[in-house]
């Protein structure tokens, strides 16, 4: 299991389009992600709980990721949620 | 008989159309609670699935439509839509919560979204809490296909009709059927919204924001939609329908007059060849410049990016769409303008007293460089298309226009470091709207590629009047020779320093202004794409040294009303085909 504290420097946060973009790209990995804001925790593969944790640009996330493929999925989720990619 | 009423609105696309209402209406759906046996509750399961599959079908018909009939880039919300639609975290409560409760799938699914609304409502971020009309938007098709409910869409509205509605969802904006639909009336919504864009692109007649109009208006109600002075008229008076059916007679008639000039070359009598090109504001409005007849877009606004939207749009998003049109205009060439909003636009807690003279467009792009390298970077990208020009608004110093081409420069450093391919010949212009740059145009036409005289801006700021203001607006005429004499000097010095000079406000439109532009030496005329016809059909009646010797003459009254008394006697003299266009 990888986790990670995140700040989100996506310029718009994880508004609609970049949060459709972190789902997409979560559902391609067999590991298990979760995001948590401010103690509450969501599927990192559900964009209803994503929108739910109101991400802002410049809040800090906690992302875990748990399975075969974790390392791949920190690092292509991470840059997702940093505004590189 | 009833007492005729006007409703007013917001125009946001023009045309006149007379009609039924057909009242759109999203009734809230009824959901029942019902227990269900413990041996149907896997059918249960079943049956939720099924609606699932069913729903995601037709967002993808509509996603299609879209794609093919708009662009792409307006289909991005429904992405969205799709991924609350499958999200796993609901379906996996849902069938949870049937098994649990022993109830019907219909009470779940909609208790559950219930939850998410609830907490997106309750956010202090006014984006999230406007996606909660997402998820009903996704989660009433569910609904309705659980209960077997045809859906009240705007497919089926009957011909003939004036579509009222308190608003349209963005997927429902998408299947609006311009063979039917002959008019569009909304309560809500402003001059950027889904239906807007929709609106023109299908060139329908539009007007939306006007108050309480559900109250006053129902199904079945004749009226006439005016989209061009935004009203909406219920039970018109035959003396008004009379006026209205001449008005569109007119109108077409006057289109069926104009159209074979739409594949006309934009040349004078005498051969010499002109730019006419579009100011167009949506993306999907190259549909209207190619069939116009325009030879490429000659203004591409940026704002309804910043508007559309919360937040700034990413370097990708606009690279997307400054991409797609240039990809759409090849060869022709498509100039961008940048960024030409308020400062209060970017910082919501910036106001300003005197938004005309205060912190907009390029005076906002300097000092936050941040903002503008995004522009500037998505601009480059797309400028691998080798058709692609950029401009920069607002320009009143010497300094501003140094500064942003530094900028511009330093943008083209970092990608090429980055190993990112663009155009490194782009050509760089700027508008020329304000009077300081208009009188040191010569100084200014060393740094840049092209001028483009924005003439509303530039009349308003040499009369020093907002023609918003009806005590004043009287004042306002582009044929001030003040107005005019600016003009010349920009034309003069641009090509005094071998740059091309074009014109992209109203003024480039207007018949009588048009054989005097050409007399000034003008390279290019852009305007509204519908107007193009009728530009070149002025054109081909003129011939330059004619309209050379009627600027030079023009150029020595003393105002206005003088001005145009000359010109449409020079017309009537000299050009006697084009007499009366008004």
């Amino acid at each position: 299991m990888i986790r990670e504290n995140i700040t989100i420097l996506n310029e718009n946060g994880l508004h609609a389009l970049p949060a459709s973009r972190f789902v997409k790209r979560a559902e391609k990995f067999k590991s298990n992600v979760t995001l948590t804001k401010n103690g509450v925790e969501v599927s990192g593969k559900s964009i209803m709980g994503i929108l739910t944790l109101a991400c802002e640009k410049g809040s800090k996330v906690i992302l875990m990721t748990d399975g075969k493929d974790e390392k791949e999925a920190t690092s292509a989720l991470r840059k997702i949620l940093e505004g590189q990619d | 008989m009833a007492k005729e009423r006007i409703l007013k609105g917001i125009a946001v696309s023009k045309g006149i159309s007379r009609g039924t209402v057909f009242v759109y209406e999203t009734k809230e759906i009824q959901v029942f609670q019902t227990s269900i046996p413990g041996i149907y509750l896997e059918r249960e399961i079943e049956r939720f699935l099924g609606a699932l599959e069913k729903t995601k079908q037709e967002l993808n018909s509509i996603k299609e439509r879209i794609n093919a009939e708009i662009g792409s880039d307006f289909a991005q919300f429904l992405d969205a839509q799709v991924l609350m639609l499958r999200d796993r975290e609901i379906i996996a409560t849902v069938k949870k919560r049937i098994k649990e409760e022993e109830k019907n799938a219909e009470y779940i699914y909609h208790d559950v979204l219930d939850e998410y609304a609830k907490k997106l409502c309750a956010s202090k971020d006014q984006y999230l809490r406007e996606r909660v009309a997402d998820i009903w938007d996704v989660g009433n098709r569910v609904l309705r296909n659980l209960l077997g409910l045809t859906h009240s869409s705007v497919v089926d509205v009957p011909k003939d009709s004036v579509l009222v509605a308190h608003d349209i969802s963005p997927s429902e904006a998408a299947l609006i059927n311009p063979d039917n639909v002959l008019g569009i009336a909304i309560e809500g919504g402003g001059s950027t919204s889904h239906t807007a864009i929709t609106a023109r692109a299908l060139e329908i007649p539009a007007v939306v924001g006007i108050e309480n109009l559900m109250a006053k208006i129902g199904n079945g109600e004749k009226v006439i939609l005016d989209g061009n002075r935004g009203i909406l008229i219920k039970s018109p008076t035959p003396g008004r329908i009379q006026f209205y059916k001449g008005e569109t007679k007119r109108e077409i008639e006057y289109q069926k007059m104009l159209s074979p000039y739409c594949e006309l070359p934009a040349k004078t009598r005498d051969g010499r060849q002109l730019d006419i090109s579009a100011n167009i504001e949506f993306f999907v409005e190259y549909v209207h410049a190619k069939k116009y007849g325009a030879m490429g877009i000659g203004l591409f606004r940026t704002e309804f990016l910043y508007l559309t939207r919360r937040g700034n749009p990413s370097e990708e998003e606009q690279f997307r769409v400054y991409n797609e049109l240039a990809k759409k205009m090849k060869p022709d060439p498509v100039i961008i303008r940048t960024y030409d909003l308020g400062g209060d636009k970017i910082f919501s807690d910036y106001h300003e007293a005197n938004p005309f003279l205060g912190w907009r467009a390029v005076r906002v792009c300097l000092q936050d460089l941040n903002f503008f390298k995004i522009q500037l970077r998505a601009i480059l990208r797309a400028s691998v298309n080798r058709n692609i020009r950029i401009m920069y608004p607002m320009i009143s110093t010497y300094e501003e226009i140094k500064k942003a081409n530094a900028v511009f420069a330093q943008v083209k450093q970092d990608l090429t470091k980055e190993k990112v391919d663009f155009d490194d010949h782009i050509q760089v212009g700027i508008m020329v709207e304000t009077p300081s740059a208009a009188l040191i145009s010569s100084h200014l036409a060393s740094q840049v590629d092209f001028f483009s005289i924005g003439s509303n801006d530039l009349t308003q700021y040499v009369l020093a009047v907002d023609r918003g203001n009806e005590r004043v607006s009287h004042l306002f005429d582009h044929f001030h020779p003040a107005v005019l004499r600016l003009i010349k000097q920009v034309i003069d010095a641009g090509h005094k320093a071998h740059i091309w000079v074009g014109i992209c406000g109203e003024l480039a439109a207007v018949p009588l202004a048009i054989p005097l532009l050409i007399g000034f030496g003008v390279d290019e005329l852009s305007m509204s794409p519908v107007a193009i016809p009728k530009a070149k059909m002025v054109l081909r009646a003129l011939t330059v040294p004619e309209c050379e010797e009627i600027a030079k003459e023009a150029l020595k009254f003393r105002g206005a009303p003088e001005v145009r008394k000359y010109l449409s006697r020079m017309i009537s003299k000299k050009f006697p085909s084009i007499e009366g266009i008004k």
